[in-house]
């Protein structure tokens, strides 16, 4: 017979493991945030003691460091990428979906590419690809008399763009994809025959039935696009106005590591962690949770 | 389970004490085992002639990146989670910032004193603080001008004896060859711009009983003006310098010259091997001709990292680096900067002409500029913040917004916070 | 209008050829690149080979550099992404199948949590789990990567999904009657039933930790236990001090892609049942 434990047999492992590595962190996280320093002796090399910081470190990350405006460029940076990583998703979707396409293996198949190299491998492939005079691209624009420098002053923003859309879009056309074959033939049969076009059939059946995925897809670029660490960090050396604050994420890395500076990163990691829930709630409650992939309808 | 007796657990407890005991008398089964993370090139000979040399303390060299490119972020870890390493190149500018998470071995209690006179003295003082010796000095990075003689021939110029005629230079340069520069400023390598700020005379901080910080004084605003004007009037270029985009810049003779340090010979023969024997080496531009000074970029240490079970013996593992001659020589071809070891000029490695240089002996210039390098600088623990700070202001201005002269400003408040940030005290110069 | 006319057909193919020009030039380059040495990857053009490629030559120093340590890399990125994912899958299903089909007080509240976890950022995590793993003497570890790579809250949502909606109650009744076990009711029925599921979460998980760069960054300093995105990044940090690097970097990127490429074309197909399950059970 069923035991009242059974349950919790079942959820233990994974609800230990849980609490220890996201519970505990973010509460860890949040106590840490509230922590400062006190220094003593000649130069203040004698000896240090924690002490109670109270909002301070939350202060000094919203007014006192670049920690706002690396938000800010995170989320221009967002406001760009999702749409147009969901609109070329989408777009590359119907497009193979479409009857005449041929060879939609293939395609699918090369644009499914890129997602299976991790982030930092990419970056190193397309660091090589923005270099003057080491890039195949370049060069091809060299004949067209385009001068480009991808890399070189604020410009390499959208560098970054470019690698993130590389990676992710094909992913993301995918699962659009996966949601569009799923769509029975006889709803497209039953339009038809009801005197819909091509074009009713793209806008009244294949957008409404294919949102539960847009929608699943860019809550996960929202989250993603608030995180940038890797691709920046890679192109650091070669693109100057890569800063050691670009990224949120970049900021609290070298506040905490760097600089030694552990109350402050962790407050920059609460704020952060805030705007991610902020960002994510908020869209789904834009779409009205009707995304809710699984959810009855 | 009853026939383990009293006996038998008795005797398994003495082996155990035994075994434990032997661990902590000395009665090693091996050699003592010792990690150094360092990035100067060519440092594994060093290491290597150690361990065949002396077989009863080996040392274990992991090359890392570069201090300021993620090489701190691990050693701060390390130290942090004790696991770090026994030895670290540590950088004369960020031994505070070591000084202040309580990271570095205090030498001094391991008897380093009696090695204090092999030592070049300002180096020496990079690693102390109250008292104690926290580092052992390893090389520094006297500047000079580095300048590919076959294009300056070309363009009709000499190597520029002031600050003045660099600028004119310059313009010659640009006149000829639209594509080409006479050098660059890198607008995300502030430590280049403070060295040639300290070569015009700056004293930005101090290290009494009190830190104190003075970023935007007249002399440094004097250089950061000539940048500025050179900016505006595109007489050079402002792309990152010692990356692959700036090497295939030199590879193409499109970068003429680098004011560089001493260190930097390895850079250009590793990177630019086509340009071989095109280069010549010649002091430092001067703002005084009548007052010759000179620039220090770099200089790093050989640091024992809190949390090494050998102390005494990695402590002499860094004086031997350091100072004996196979060593220096072995460190010397793989160009790890100017020694901090006293007189080993002479009959040394850099004693000697150079092919990648024409053949001309162009250590002899930095042996030169090192007898002028100020040596009163000091520096402060928040150091790496400051450099990033000035990084971001630079960049700001080569794409437009600000100045190099308007940065200073910032950096100094930035400076100011960082330090107070810390729980340290800082004395700053009386407002204007 | 007609849109199965030949005209549309080679409009629609020209633009997905040129978006597949695209996507595949990166790989286009890496293949060329690998050929050269630094000398000619800095010299000559990235557009074609050279008369002299070194491809093999270039291979084996890859391998071989410094004790082999590439291997290495490629070890421990197939441990953590690999052994990760399949622990996390497991502990997943056993969550989802938990809260799917058994009712217990408090289930939707920790169901709820457990859906805050999908939200919060990795990075987020991972600087508190390194001062948790350095005070616990666990820092730069096997441990200090994997133990946080086997929690999946997206994986417990997709199993509770899928198991609400494909494993019929009858069946597991039917099964305690004759008299299974609760354990062996999982692993021998329920296992099966959602293993398309399963495949998701695995996938997902798989390249959620080769991708997730920061965890490692944070929690190792030991070469040996690098992955390899944090080893080739290694390499690349010191090409210009150690210049045969850059065209080990560009060899070592080479020889991951290949097998990623490969196994991303033999899944796909798993992707995209996969993926749908959870939306169209509706």
């Amino acid at each position: 017979m069923r035991s009242r434990r059974t349950p919790w047999l079942f959820l233990a492992p994974f609800a230990v493991l849980f609490l220890a590595f996201f519970v505990v962190p973010i509460g860890y996280a949040i106590w840490q945030s509230f922590i400062g320093v006190r220094r003593t002796g000649a130069l203040g090399l004698g000896g240090s003691q924690t002490t109670f910081a109270g909002l301070r470190n939350y202060a000094d990350a919203l007014a006192q460091t670049a920690f706002v405006p690396s938000v800010l460029r995170i989320l221009l940076f967002g406001v760009v990428v999702v749409p147009v990583m969901i609109i070329a998703a989408t777009a590359l979707a119907l497009l193979l979906d479409a009857a005449s396409a041929r060879w939609p293996r293939f395609f699918r198949t090369a644009y499914f590419l890129p997602y299976g190299i991790p982030g930092v491998l990419a970056s190193i492939i397309w660091t090589f690809l923005y270099l003057p005079g080491m890039s195949p691209i370049l060069e091809v624009f060299g004949w067209f008399g385009i001068q480009a420098e991808p890399l070189a002053g604020d410009g390499v923003l959208w560098a970054i763009a470019n690698i993130t859309i590389w990676e992710f879009a094909g992913y993301n056309m995918l699962v659009v994809v996966a949601q569009l074959q799923a769509v029975p033939a006889e709803l497209y049969d039953a339009a038809r025959v009801d005197g819909a076009n091509a074009w009713h059939m793209v806008w009244r059946i294949k957008f409404p039935l294919i949102r539960p995925a847009v929608v699943l897809t860019t809550v996960f670029t929202i989250i993603g696009t608030i995180q940038l660490f890797s691709e920046p960090i890679v192109l650091k050396r070669s693109a100057p106005a890569i800063t050691n604050d670009y990224t949120p994420n970049i900021s609290a890395y070298n506040q905490a590591f760097l600089y030694n500076n552990y109350g402050l990163a962790a407050a920059e990691a609460v704020l952060l962690a805030l705007v991610a829930f902020v960002l994510s709630f908020g869209f789904l409650r834009l779409v009205g949770r009707g995304g809710r992939a699984g959810g009855a309808r | 389970m009853r026939r383990l007796s009293v006996r038998r657990v008795a005797a398994l407890l003495v082996v155990l004490a035994l075994l434990a005991t032997g661990c902590g008398t000395g009665r090693r089964t091996g050699p003592i085992q010792l990690t150094f993370w360092s990035w100067v090139p060519g440092i594994d000979k060093s290491v290597n002639l150690w361990n065949r040399t002396h077989p009863g303390v080996q040392v274990h060299l992991d090359q890392v990146t570069a201090g300021i490119d993620g090489g701190y972020a691990k050693m701060f870890s390390g130290v942090r989670a004790g696991s770090g390493p026994d030895l670290a190149q540590v950088e004369y500018w960020a031994i505070p910032a070591f000084m202040l998470e309580h990271g570095l071995v205090d030498l001094n209690r391991y008897g380093v004193r009696k090695y204090q006179d092999r030592f070049v003295p300002w180096q020496w003082h990079q690693g102390e603080f109250n008292g104690g010796v926290y580092a052992v000095p390893q090389a520094s990075g006297p500047m000079a001008l580095y300048y590919r003689a076959d294009l300056f021939k070309k363009y009709g110029l000499q190597p520029p004896k002031t600050w003045a005629d660099y600028a004119k230079a310059a313009a010659v340069i640009k006149q000829k060859d639209p594509t080409a520069r006479i050098g660059t400023f890198p607008p995300a390598n502030s430590q280049w711009f403070i060295a040639l700020a300290w070569q015009a005379g700056a004293h930005w901080f101090g290290a009494t009983d009190k830190w104190s910080v003075n970023i935007d004084d007249p002399a440094t605003r004097k250089v950061a003006a000539y940048w500025d004007d050179l900016r505006r009037r595109d007489l050079i270029s402002t792309m990152q310098d010692v990356q692959t985009g700036w090497y295939k810049a030199v590879h193409d003779g499109k970068i003429v010259s680098w004011v560089g340090p001493q260190w930097g010979d390895a850079l250009l023969k590793g990177n630019a091997p086509n340009t071989a024997g095109k280069w010549r080496v010649a002091p430092m531009p001067q703002w005084d001709p009548e007052h010759e000074t000179a620039a220090n970029w770099g200089g790093s240490s050989t640091a024992v990292l809190r949390g090494s079970d050998h102390p005494t013996e990695a402590m002499e593992f860094a004086v031997w680096l350091n100072t004996d001659r196979h060593s220096i020589n072995d460190l010397i071809e793989g160009g790890y900067g100017w020694p901090a070891a006293a007189n080993v000029f002479k009959g040394s490695a850099l004693d000697r002409p150079d092919p990648f240089f024409g053949g001309q002996r162009y250590n002899d210039v930095f042996a030169d500029a090192d007898r002028h390098i100020d040596t009163r600088w000091r520096w402060i623990p928040t150091t790496m913040s400051l450099i990033d700070t000035l990084n971001s202001g630079f960049t700001g201005a080569v794409t437009g917004n600000g100045s190099f002269a308007g940065t200073l400003g910032t950096a100094q408040s930035a400076a100011v916070r960082d330090m107070r940030r810390k729980g340290l005290q800082v004395v700053t110069p009386p407002e204007r | 209008m007609n849109r199965t006319g030949p005209g549309w057909r080679i409009l629609v193919t020209a633009i997905l050829a040129i978006v597949a020009v695209y996507f595949l030039v990166p790989v286009y380059w890496l293949i060329i690149a690998s050929t050269k040495t630094t000398d000619e990857l800095l010299g000559t053009s990235p557009l074609w080979f050279t008369g002299d490629p070194h491809l093999w030559s270039n291979l084996s120093q890859v391998f071989s550099y410094n004790g082999h340590i590439y291997l290495r890399w490629v070890g421990n990125t197939i441990l953590y992404s690999g052994v990760g994912a399949l622990a996390a899958t497991l502990l997943a299903a056993a969550a989802g199948y938990a809260m799917a089909k058994f009712e217990f007080r408090g289930r939707e509240a920790v169901f709820n949590i457990v859906l805050g976890g999908v939200l919060v950022p990795a990075t987020v995590l991972a600087l508190p789990l390194y001062l948790m793993f350095s005070s616990a003497g666990l820092a730069d570890t096997y441990w200090s990567v994997l133990l946080p790579s086997v929690v999946s809250p997206f994986g417990v949502y997709l199993c509770r999904i899928y198991c609400e909606a494909s494993v019929p109650d009858d069946l597991l009744e039917a099964a305690r009657v004759d008299g299974a076990g609760e354990l062996r009711i999982f692993f021998t029925v329920v296992l099966r039933i959602i293993s398309p599921a399963l495949v998701t979460v695995f996938l997902f998980q798989l390249i959620g930790i080769w991708n997730n760069y920061f965890l490692p960054l944070v929690m190792l300093s030991d070469p040996n236990l690098y992955p390899l995105p944090l080893g080739l990044m290694s390499w690349m940090s010191i090409t210009d001090r150690v210049p045969v690097l850059y065209q080990l970097t560009v060899g070592g990127s080479l020889v991951s892609v290949v097998p990623l490429a490969i196994a991303i074309v033999v899944l796909q197909r798993f992707w995209r049942t996969g993926l749908t399950a959870g939306s169209v059970k509706a």
